[in-house]
């Protein structure tokens, strides 16, 4: 009885000096990570709001529960290229981050995954590029797509599912056509 | 106990990859080009190191019960430490190798050397051990890299290797790739063993 303590102490100790040590490596790494972060949605900015990589204006909307971007080609404001709007959907193993670029008449202008820690092989296939290819196929599905119309072949739409990965490809569709229809019957 | 055996033995003689068969998964799975491998190795190399020293410090520490509980929490730290620098300053090449620096944990090779080797042994062959062992892990993983990455895609730590006439053999860059390039170096070096062994018994 009295060896169960000493190991639950021990085991307390070991631990409680791993859980100090990774604060430490937290608070060195955190504003790097962010900073990374930053770049990363940045470049996802750019990627579906095309034209914008050269002097626009990419402005970020908080209305109410909804945050998004819009974007314009130049200073006056008048050149507008449509929205981006940040969307999280629960993957099978991961929250799957994507950007969705969006036009004034309702068409998907392109869509971008920032983040997804999916099944190796199966599910982190929506960001395969097939060889001989530039976009990964899976996002490029979604291109010039009218909101109302995206869905996932089996329920009748256009996307084609990833092999092995119903619910990685179930959770972006879905999340995408979700957010993008709140987001215009609100705007 | 040498120190220059128990560096080399890493290499080639216990070669966590090709002889003890060790840690296979992350060495099939990101041997897909020569940058993940180098990445995947020195990530290893680092957890290695950092767990031989800290389980062979506390083998006098550590009630002999409980062992593998507290070497999976200090190789659970370190591997957590590895991942945070590198979503921090390498973000490709943590994007690349995705969820295989968080399954460092529970690479074989690292609990293996801390079971067999570091909770028996004093701090200094434990570092020289986690040493060897890691740059074997390594170069293997460079070697399959390097196969696969020359024949699936035509290039070399991304660098174009042959003329535009090559027409890349995609399987290699894919999984069963992994396992054909594996398989031929396994078999090619138990041959060689079996036929040094044929002309000791000969001669």
């Amino acid at each position: 009885m009295k060896e169960i303590f000493k190991f639950a102490l021990v085991l307390g100790l070991v631990t409680g000096i791993a859980a100090c040590a990774l604060g430490v490596v937290n608070q060195i790494t955190q504003p790097r990570i962010a900073l990374q972060q930053q770049l990363a949605l940045n470049a996802g900015l750019y990627r579906v709001l095309p034209g914008s990589e050269n002097g626009c204006i990419i402005e970020q909307h908080l209305d109410g529960l909804n945050m998004y971007y819009t974007g314009y080609l130049n200073r006056d404001t008048t050149d507008f290229i449509g929205y981006a709007l940040p969307v999280e959907s629960k993957g099978y193993s991961s929250t799957i981050r994507t950007l969705v670029g969006l036009d004034s008449l309702r068409n998907i202008i392109s869509l971008k995954i920032l983040f997804q820690q999916e099944t190796p092989g199966l599910g982190t296939k929506c960001e395969e590029v097939r060889p001989g290819e530039t976009e990964p196929w899976f996002q490029y599905q979604f291109k010039g797509l009218f909101v109302p119309d995206v869905a996932l072949d089996k329920n009748g739409g256009s996307i084609h599912c990833i092999t092995g990965a119903t619910i990685t490809s179930a959770a972006i569709t879905d999340a995408v056509k979700e957010s993008s229809v709140k987001l215009f019957s609100e705007l | 106990m040498s120190v220059g055996k128990e560096f080399i033995k890493g290499m080639v003689r216990e070669n966590p990859v090709f002889r003890l068969l060790l840690g296979l998964c992350p060495v099939l799975a990101t041997s897909s080009s020569v940058m993940n491998a180098i990445g995947m190795g020195v990530s290893v190399i680092f957890v290695l190191v950092a767990s031989n020293t800290l389980v062979s410090l506390l083998r006098n520490f550590i009630p002999p019960k409980i062992r593998i509980p507290i070497y999976i929490s200090i190789i659970a730290t370190f591997v957590t430490v590895v991942d945070l620098i590198m979503a921090g300053f390498f973000p490709d090449l943590h994007k690349s190798l995705g969820m295989f620096i968080k399954l460092i944990v529970v690479n074989c090779i690292i609990l293996g050397r801390a079971e067999a080797f570091a909770s028996k042994n004093n701090t200094f062959y434990a570092i020289i051990d986690g040493l060897g062992m890691g740059i074997g892990f390594t170069f293997s993983m460079i070697i399959i890299a390097t196969i696969r990455e020359l024949l699936g895609n035509g290039t070399w730590l991304n660098m174009p290797v042959f003329g535009t006439q090559f027409e890349p053999v995609l399987i290699f860059v894919l999984a069963p790739g992994a396992f054909i390039t594996l398989g031929f170096i396994i078999g090619g070096m138990n041959w060689l063993d079996h036929r040094r062994a044929a002309i000791a018994t000969k001669s």
